[in-house]
């Protein structure tokens, strides 16, 4: 087999380059090779103020700027013993499900399901079941409308501070997105059986799946840290379990746990080990769907994501009707030194982060977990997996089979580039 | 009559910076005139340009654009030429203009009533943290006369 190179791998964010090395018909060595650099922010916020925190480690990401603005202040407020009101909880949890809605929608029906119906991009899906995209597009609207209502702007919402809220959002704009999340959850249940009916590779891994649990709540802000293999843990020793390694072919880090094993985070994981905590609208969709969890099939994550839509357009509605702010929009800071972690699942997973603070209130100190850099050991080893069916493949179709399981994942590699060239080397 | 007038661009991306500062500078310069009008600065908006040009007769997009001028060429699309644009990305953030257009016009016969005009604006560098180029720079002034000589052809 003579080498292989691939111009892009659409639909998936991020610069990266997939190499497969080849010997005697069999994958020797798979590599994700991740160029982008985003972890150079750590050394942006050195010497920052930490109300600065939340709106600069927004910029991390176009998709998920909620999942860092959350953990941010969540470490941060651990960091100063802050408590935050209920009613400022439950806002936050609101913006998280416009987050959770916008990035679930997209992934669904434009990332995702066009490979499954095997068309090159959502323009294509459009062409051929545009009453799908087009719900696709209304379902994913309303989580923009409600990053607008509550932080001001769909992309880059701020509002969300250290202890708080900047302000309130006014209780008739956020009444105001009450009927569209009431028709979207509808939508979504129906999301959930469309998605069972599409044609998903047969592949099941043997995954330890890690997320946020919270014996009341769906897991994305507070609660501890579960494993599937047992391990319950609280945030501040997520990282006696969980490290980070560099390997020399990615300026991502690539995490495992202290054993030594690869781990997935992520909607299937979040599904997995939390289905008893989804709302009754999406607990009932599961149930009708009878799927046996754990769902390890890493393709079904589409379906994963669908149950998740159902569950925060119906937590979205709940939060909506008892909307009624009283009291500060945020605690004043006391400031002092101190060191805190805090936690949230974005949309492709778990995202930890960790600062210590001088008595000035700046950082002295910085460090995030992205999911993605949890999730691209487990990537390369799921491509190992389907490596011996790859390397007998026809160049083009090896690629978009690799292709689709990278982007089954979702992961955001980063922002900046679009493409993954894939390598294939025949070391014979 | 409903007129939206639209800069695109990346602040942080050099000369694609250039459809946002027009419309800024326009703002400035023609107040009376940006009032009449609903006005946008959307760094990547990717599909909600959709929703922005939902119940409006006519927008008027600015934007840097790639092309075999010199940087700092002003050029103007108009509905016929963006309606034969052809898309050429299907990426995740590759949601540009001409896709979301192309994207919007199979899914919502509405759109082909909204008259879109594109005054693009040529670019030559869009590395990260490169500001405007000299050329994109001196070519603001007529870019911003050219917003408004459209916005009043429309009124």
């Amino acid at each position: 087999m003579k080498n292989i190179e691939v111009p892009a791998l659409a639909r998936v964010e991020g610069e990266g380059g997939l190499y497969i090395g080849v010997k005697d018909g069999k994958a020797v060595e798979i590599r994700l090779d991740i160029y982008e650099p985003p972890r150079f922010f750590e050394g942006f916020l050195v010497g920052r103020f930490l109300q600065e925190v939340p709106d600069i480690t927004a910029r991390i990401c176009g998709i998920c700027p909620v999942a860092y603005q959350m953990s941010s202040v969540t470490a941060l407020e651990a960091a100063l013993g802050i408590e935050i009101s209920p009613e400022v909880y439950a806002l936050r949890r609101l913006m998280y499900c416009g987050e959770f809605i916008e990035s679930h929608a997209l992934h669904i029906y434009m990332l995702q399901a066009p490979d499954l119906l095997d068309v090159p991009s959502a323009l294509d899906l459009a062409a051929v079941a545009p009453e799908v995209v087009k719900n696709a597009l209304r379902m994913k609207r309303i989580g923009n409308e409600i990053l607008k209502a509550i932080g001001g702007r769909s992309v880059h919402p701020v509002n969300a501070c250290v202890g708080g809220w900047y302000r309130w959002p006014e209780a008739d704009s956020i009444q105001a997105l009450l009927p569209e999340l009431e028709w979207a959850l509808e939508s979504a249940k129906e999301a959930v059986n469309w998605s069972l009916s599409l044609p998903y590779p047969d592949l099941e891994i043997d995954y330890e799946f890690v997320a946020i649990h919270h014996p009341e709540e769906y897991g994305v802000m507070r609660g501890d840290v579960w494993s599937s293999k047992g391990s319950q843990l609280p945030v501040q020793e997520y990282e006696t379990r969980y490290l980070e390694e560099h390997v020399q072919h990615s300026n991502a880090l690539h995490s495992h746990t202290v054993e030594g094993g690869h781990y997935l985070v992520g909607p299937l994981a979040r599904l997995n080990l939390n289905h008893e905590q989804l709302m009754p609208e999406a607990k009932q969709a599961l149930k009708e769907t009878q799927l046996q969890l754990p769902l390890k099939n890493p393709y079904k994550s589409l379906i994963a994501r669908a149950i998740e839509l159902a569950h925060f357009y119906a937590e979205a509605i709940a939060l909506v009707k008892s909307y009624n702010p009283t009291g500060p929009a945020h605690v004043q800071l006391k400031l002092k030194a101190g060191e805190g972690c805090g936690m949230s699942e974005a949309p492709r997973g778990l995202l930890y982060h960790r600062y210590k603070i001088d008595d000035q209130g700046r950082v002295q100190f910085a460090r995030i977990v992205p999911p993605t850099a949890q999730n691209l050991p487990r990537i390369e080893a799921d491509l190992f997996a389907i490596a011996p069916q790859l390397v007998k493949m026809k160049h083009e179709t090896a690629t978009l089979t690799a292709e689709h399981l990278v982007r089954a994942y979702d992961p955001c590699i980063s922002c900046a580039t679009h493409f993954l060239k894939l390598k294939v080397e025949n070391r014979e | 009559m409903n007129i939206i007038v639209i800069g695109l661009g990346q602040t942080l991306r050099g000369d694609d910076a250039a459809g946002l500062e027009a419309v800024r500078l326009w703002q400035e310069k023609y107040p009376q005139t940006a009032r009449t009008v609903r006005v946008e600065l959307a760094e990547l908006p990717g599909l909600t340009l959709l929703d922005l040009l939902e119940d409006m007769d006519a927008a008027i997009l600015v934007d840097a654009v790639h092309a075999s001028a010199p940087a700092g060429t002003l050029t103007r699309l108009g509905p016929d030429d963006l309606a034969a644009f052809t898309p050429g990305s299907g990426s995740a953030h590759g949601w540009g203009v001409a896709e979301t257009l192309h994207l919007g016009r199979s899914l919502y016969p509405w759109l082909t009533d909204v008259r879109v005009t594109l005054i693009g604006i040529v670019g030559e560098q869009f590395a990260t943290g490169a500001g405007l180029s000299p050329q994109v720079q001196a070519a603001l002034a007529e870019a911003v006369e050219r917003i408004e000589a459209e916005v009043r052809s429309l009124l």
